[in-house]
């Protein structure tokens, strides 16, 4: 019922969000943010025309679609890590090898254990993916933003907005998904529920953070030259080395 | 079951970190020079300030305790020793505070630098952290023992201390070369090693 009553509105906030992406000349900047939210448009908005019409379109399209939708999902994570971190490569870098070793273990993991599978339904494997879709992208979440935290990196408004939204949005599908394999077909109303209530917030995030243009602040200047990172390192190290030999010292 | 709990803890461990991200004030926009100044600062303090053996010598070496014992009442000496240990506090404080100003120094600069390694980074942190963590033992030794009382945690330390030394030969030369030249030779003579 409340996933009805939220549908609409969703809808209206998603037009919204795409007519200020036009207006605010944002839609190419943080374009694969944008496809998603065309995409999800176009999907909610077929499915809800259809459903309308006949009720077995909707049962017909809707995982076909939600497919498309959790494939279009991983296009955000990618903008995140794409606008999170430009100004900063040292970041940048780690972040990517870091999301590039989550996505290929998270990748195998699944790959064993759907060849270790002795029964197969498409509604089973398809909700099977989304929850090891959505881990991979909790994982490189949880990367960028432990990059964040730790070298202290300041997000625009934007990019904040993002991250937050869809963060919430993955943290209450990957929680509901892992209680809904737990506890059966009897948590199906709640799941439903939830994950609606979840992406509407993250829908009012979204628009609330992106109704204007505001990027991540500069970073502040020097550095950058990659001959100067060896140096750092060794400075650094024989800082550390230094503050070390005079504490063991004094440990005698 | 266990599944079920880490697919739980990754979704709730997420919304936790998306809740410190919304309520996270701006991080300080460091300017290039007064990071600049800061580590020197932080440096200097170290080197200058807090590590310099005699100073060290002078908080943490049993004779002075030994003389006042021997020489005045015993109040006297309980009074001495209870200053001795909140000095040693405040020293070992005032260090760890100097190691964190370094580190922060050295993630507002790695973090721009394109040519960062992973593994260096990881190895980095780690040292950080067990210097960190070094300084908080030494501070519940001195809480515990009191100033004179620290004797094990040499092994540890030199311990560590003999792995970074391996890999840090080089100078300080990435902040001002000629600056820290005079830097170490000037303090040879303090004991403070660069």
């Amino acid at each position: 019922m409340l996933s009805l009553l939220l549908w609409p509105a969703g809808l209206l906030f998603e037009l919204l969000l795409l007519v200020r992406s036009v207006q605010t000349k944002t839609f190419t900047k943080y374009f694969y943010f944008y496809a998603y939210i065309s995409c999800i448009f176009a999907v909610s908005t077929g499915l809800y025309i259809g459903r309308s019409m006949s009720p077995s379109f909707y049962e017909a399209w809707y995982w076909p679609t939600q497919f498309a939708t959790l494939m279009m999902g991983c296009g955000v994570v990618l903008e995140i890590v794409r606008q999170a971190l430009p100004a900063y490569p040292g970041a940048e870098r780690i972040a990517r090898v870091a999301s590039c070793a989550v996505f290929a273990v998270t990748f195998c993991y699944v790959e064993w254990h759907v060849a270790s599978r002795t029964e197969w339904s498409t509604v089973a494997a398809t909700v099977e993916l989304e929850r090891d879709l959505r881990v991979i992208e909790a994982l490189v979440l949880f990367t960028v933003l432990a990059i964040v935290f730790y070298y202290r990196i300041d997000l625009g408004k934007n990019v904040t907005g993002m991250i937050v939204g869809f963060g919430a949005y993955v943290g209450v599908s990957l929680t509901t998904l892992a209680l809904r394999s737990f506890l059966g077909a009897r948590f199906n109303a709640g799941w439903g529920d939830l994950q609606t209530m979840s992406y509407f917030f993250a829908l009012i995030v979204w628009t609330v953070a992106l109704w204007s243009y505001s990027p991540n602040p500069d970073p502040p200047g020097g550095g950058g030259g990659s001959a100067g990172y060896d140096a750092l390192v060794d400075g650094t190290r024989a800082r550390l080395d230094s503050v070390r030999s005079q504490l063991g010292g004094v440990a005698r | 079951m266990i599944g079920l709990l880490l697919y739980l803890a990754l979704g709730v461990g997420l919304l936790v970190f998306l809740w410190a991200l919304a309520r996270r004030k701006g991080a300080p926009v460091e300017g290039c020079g007064r990071q600049f100044v800061e580590a020197r600062q932080a440096l200097r303090t170290l080197q200058f300030g807090l590590l310099p053996e005699s100073l060290i010598e002078r908080i943490f070496d049993p004779e002075d305790f030994r003389y006042v014992t021997a020489a005045s009442p015993g109040e006297i000496g309980k009074l001495f020793l209870q200053e001795r240990t909140r000095i040693s506090l405040m020293w070992v404080r005032r260090v760890r505070s100097e190691i964190r100003n370094l580190m922060h120094f050295h993630l507002a600069y790695s973090r721009l630098h394109a040519k960062l390694s992973l593994l260096t980074e990881i190895q980095l942190a780690l040292d950080f952290a067990v210097l960190l963590l070094a300084c908080r033992t030494l501070r519940m030794l001195l809480y515990v023992r009191g100033p004179y009382g620290a004797r094990a945690m040499v092994g540890v330390l030199t311990a560590a201390a003999g792995r970074v030394c391996a890999a840090s030969e080089k100078s300080l030369a990435f902040l001002n070369p000629p600056a820290l030249e005079s830097f170490r030779r000037d303090s040879a003579g303090h004991g403070a090693a660069i």
